[in-house]
């Protein structure tokens, strides 16, 4: 433990740990200290200093947002002085400010019009020469300059917490605007935060803008549905104009603590508006009935992967889900050298690490979330960042420290190397040391292509770290080696000071491989899809012979990246039927579909604890107060580490299954805001090797598929492996994402 | 044309005045038994009530004091403070109109009778794309009236909500001022709490066209 500084503010007495400020010692202890520009999740940004406090011993004011508290100090948040500098200070904010709260879509919720009538400003005592402030559109984002009040909050998120770092401010006193970094429009990856975080109604959605107002809107706390991170969100829905039926306006989160990415913030509206269809329905029965198998996405809600696992033993047929296969039979693999059930790291605890390990992930797209959490890493605690795959991405770049570029397929190799690496001076067992022992590291080398100097480098750089976090990316999970590489993974997280986090691919991926019994899919005649391909299609999105709600329109539970059980809420109506409405058809009787939350596998971690009894939101310290974290398991380690296989090879044009961001699935395509881009992007190399160029309309062949794409040169992009966007695709979802392909131009047509 | 002797009527109210037109009534306690109920019906029968009003009908009648309102020629005067059918206000400056789409009487309104559709126009401003108040189910109790920063909704004069179809009231643009009645200078002000300073249309500078 170490030493707590005791100190008092107002004459409370209270105790701070090494690194905390007044102010965030003052916020835990329910003193208030008013503040414009502070945001918990970034550094302090130091500008508005309206902080301000007293301090015993000290002439004039400190900032509390950014002075650590000494031994024995007395501090003073309020006195007749401090009010008068906070409200000078408000006055000067409130120069020239339009007056068009009418109109302005913050007003309701905007800080500026809050500290204005808290401080008792009633006219604009100062003036300054108004100077010509257009808006400025920077596509799903608006920038009013004359509305900015310059807190710098926006550059300071995107910066600290993002990663874009794609705006910044251009200093100038009164003249002083947020500029995109180095270029005239905004090139980001759209995450809206800034937005998010903006006091005033500087910046905004241009899709939402002027459209509603904040206190006509309907909060409701929900869990965002497009990656496993599971961020927590709000919808916010009203009537849609005249007479429309209610919908979505935007989406809003608890910007202070948690982040979104963009396609959770501007990808609100996947869900299914189809109307109450009876012969379907019966259709759907029918076809249940007659069928082998059902076969599933995991985009679906803990209790649907529960009906559905009642379904399969009532009607003894068989589930496939190959996405939600593969990742439990990684994680059995895991368990059986670790003997717990689930991984030890999570997202918060990325955020604290001074070191991380990304493997076989394009993790920026992949998920954001941990992109964020990475980001967080980097700029609070310096953390080295490793980033290990076969090609490298630009927008990790701002914060990877060491890139290891591997062969592709070799995945198996890295994480033998690796382990070797880590484990070098850990207390193996005979068996577990006579492995390494026995590894031929020059064969492993040259295959992989990282060589020893590459792992000492990154030994070198890890010297000082406390706390560490090995990220799994699909790429491993899809991989045919994946039973040794969980098994490594597991012994590095057993002897050493990494925490290791594997990356479910989908939102629910991690759920559904928990309650649900799988089997290796097989191109069964009669297999209802349920959100899949099938002879009969039960579809969320629409356009299947069956419609069922969306996740937006449905109440249940994911279990997220954290192993977090999270609520989701219904924002939106559904007029159709449920997979809870087949299940009653079959005698499977149960009034609501949230009746089962509390029923959910116990020997999986589960707790009975029903849905209404869950709660969603986050505390005022940033507690996360969502749900819970599911309970570990111990689970037989009877596993051992298995023979190295020969290494693949992939030549020719390769490509990567990646999507581009702010696109995740078919649910993210079906959305109006998010860009939909769908090129085949390479690099000039990869142009050359396939013979083709940019703009050129091409096929591309691999396995028994065959698309046709634009293909763009990225000169982001190195290397003869190109990205194929599959958020458009109907493919089997867990397949290796590295592919040889056959491309060629398509000429006439 | 008796408008001026009714307005004298309205303006004064003041029963506790000598010279006041208002008088009080003088009204007989009611018979409480069977027998003084019996009196009364004869004394009425046989006295000739019903004479006394025909002779005062036919005396009114040949001097041609007539009071009687000869709706729908002729109209009661409405105080300005009257909530019947909405306004939309322009402004006088330059004839664009007052609503700025806040909102806020679609929030306010109890019986929930209002919804505006907003949006960002081509210059940045917010246009109100769709207006609609359901006259069905408005109560007329003002509150959006008095809710409405801008002036700009209004209670008018207009209490002949008699028609076909009750569409007819529903539209944004027919509640607007016509601009031909704003060019001629005759959007009527509301007068009550909050109003602008009487009169202030006749001092107001039109903006210029173009800047």
């Amino acid at each position: 433990m170490e030493k707590m500084i005791h100190f008092t503010i107002d004459g409370v007495a209270v105790e701070a740990q090494k690194g905390e400020t007044i102010l965030t010692v003052a916020r835990k202890n329910g003193i208030y200290i008013p503040t414009m520009c502070y945001i918990s999740k970034t550094s302090p940004c130091a500008s508005c200093r309206m902080c301000v406090v007293e301090a015993s011993g000290m002439d004039g004011f400190v900032l509390s947002c950014n002075t650590p508290p000494v031994e024995g100090v007395e501090i003073t948040t309020s006195s007749e002085a401090l009010n008068h500098e906070r409200t000078n200070i408000m006055r000067l904010y409130d120069v020239n400010h339009p007056l068009e709260c009418g109109v302005c879509d913050k007003s309701g919720e905007c800080d500026l019009q809050n500290k204005t009538l808290e401080f008792n400003v009633a006219r604009q005592n100062f003036s300054a020469k108004d100077q010509l402030r257009p808006l400025k559109k920077w596509g799903l984002i608006d920038y009013e300059p004359s509305l900015c009040i310059m807190c710098e909050k926006c550059v300071h998120v995107c910066n600290e917490v993002i990663g874009d770092d794609a705006i910044e401010v251009q200093f100038g006193g009164y003249k002083s605007t947020i500029i995109p970094k180095g270029s005239d429009v905004l090139d980001c990856t759209f995450c809206g935060e800034c937005i998010a975080v903006c006091p005033v109604g500087a910046l905004t959605s241009s899709n939402f803008k002027y459209s509603a107002n904040a206190w006509e809107l309907t909060r409701i706390p929900a869990t965002c549905a497009h990656c496993s991170a599971g961020c927590p969100l709000e919808y916010e829905t009203r009537h849609g104009s005249i007479n429309g039926d209610k919908k979505i306006y935007r989406v809003k989160n608890n910007f202070e603590f948690s982040s979104l990415c963009g396609a959770g913030r501007f990808g609100f509206d996947f869900e299914n508006s189809a109307k109450k269809d009876d012969k379907a329905f019966t259709n759907a029965i029918e076809a249940l009935k007659n069928a082998k198998a059902i076969r599933f996405s995991s985009m679906i809600t803990n209790e649907e992967a529960h009906i559905l696992e009642l379904l399969k033993e009532k009607l003894n047929i068989k589930l496939f889900n190959e996405d939600a296969r593969k990742f439990a039979a990684f994680m059995g693999s895991y368990s059986s050298i670790s003997g717990k059930k689930h991984y030890s790291g999570s997202l918060e605890g990325i955020k604290k690490s001074d070191a991380v390990i990304v493997i076989g992930s394009r993790i920026a797209t992949d998920n954001p979330g941990v992109r964020y959490a990475i980001t967080t890493a980097s700029k609070h605690n310096g953390a080295k960042v490793v980033y290990a795959h076969p090609l490298e991405d630009v927008l990790m770049q701002n914060v990877v420290t060491q890139m290891m570029k591997y062969e592709v397929g070799t995945e198996e190799g890295v994480m033998v190397l690796l382990a070797d690496t880590l484990l070098k001076n850990a207390e193996l067992t005979q068996d577990e040391r006579a492995f390494f022992d026995d590894l031929d590291l020059g064969y492993l080398h040259a295959e992989t292509n990282l060589g020893d100097e590459e792992f000492s480098h990154m030994m070198k750089s890890f010297a000082r770290v406390k706390k560490a976090t090995l990220v799994l990316g699909e790429d491993l999970i899809s991989h045919k080696r994946s039973s040794n590489i969980a098994k490594l993974s597991a012994l590095i997280e057993k002897y050493t000071n990494f925490s290791l986090v594997v990356v479910p691919r989908d939102v629910n991926t991690l759920g559904v491989s928990l309650i649900n019994s799988l089997e290796r899919d097989e191109e069964t005649l009669n297999t209802v899809g349920y959100n899949a391909k099938g002879d009969f299609v039960i579809s969320s999105i629409g356009g299947g012979d069956l419609d069922i709600p969306s996740l937006n329109q449905q109440e249940g539970t994911f279990v997220n990246i954290d192993r977090r059980v999270l609520p989701t809420n219904v924002a939106l109506p559904f007029h159709g039927y449920t997979l809870n409405d087949i299940a009653k058809a079959f005698g499977i009787n149960e009034s609501e579909t949230v009746n089962y939350t509390k029923e959910l596998k116990k020997d999986a971690g589960f707790r009975a604890v029903s849905f209404d009894d869950l709660e969603n939101y986050l505390g005022t310290l940033g507690e996360d107060n969502r749900g819970y974290i599911l309970e570990d398991v111990a689970c037989k380690s009877d596993g051992e580490l298995e023979e190295l296989d020969d290494m693949p090879e992939f030549n020719g044009t390769v490509i990567y299954h990646a999507n581009p961001v702010l696109q995740f699935n078919a649910y993210t395509n079906k959305t109006t805001q998010l860009p939909k881009d769908d090129y085949l992007r390479g690099s000039a190399q990869f142009a050359i090797a396939a013979k083709i160029s940019d703009g050129d309309l091409v096929r591309v062949s691999f396995g028994q598929t065959t698309i046709k794409r634009v293909f763009k040169q990225d000169a982001d992009l190195k290397g003869t492996i190109a990205l194929n966007p599959v958020y458009d695709l109907d493919l089997d979802s867990s397949r290796y994402r590295f592919e040889k392909s056959k491309i060629e131009r398509v000429i006439n047509e | 044309m008796h408008n001026e002797h009714i307005d004298e009527h309205f303006s004064n109210r003041n029963i506790a005045e000598m010279h006041s037109d208002y008088y009080l009534v003088g009204i007989e306690d009611y018979p409480k038994t069977g027998w003084d109920k019996f009196k009364r019906v004869v004394q009425r029968s046989l006295k000739g009530e019903l004479f006394v009003g025909l002779w005062v009908v036919l005396r009114e009648m040949i001097r041609f004091d007539i009071h009687t309102i000869k709706y729908p020629e002729e109209k009661m005067p409405i105080g300005p403070r009257y909530r019947a059918v909405h306004e939309m206000k322009r402004l006088w400056e330059s004839d664009a109109e007052r609503c700025i789409g806040c909102g806020l009487c679609e929030k306010i309104c109890i019986s929930n009778c209002i919804r505006i559709d907003t949006r960002l126009d081509e210059n940045s401003r917010k246009e109100v794309t769709e207006y609609s108040i359901n006259l069905g189910r408005c109560i007329f109790c003002g509150y959006c009236a008095e809710v409405c920063p801008e002036l700009a909704i209004t209670h008018g004069s207009e209490y002949e909500n008699a028609s076909d179809q009750r569409e007819h009231f529903l539209i944004f643009q027919d509640m607007l001022t016509p601009l031909d009645t704003m060019k001629a200078g005759a959007q009527r002000e509301f007068e009550g709490f909050g109003a602008i300073t009487p009169h202030e249309e006749e001092r107001v500078k039109k903006t210029p066209l173009a800047y």
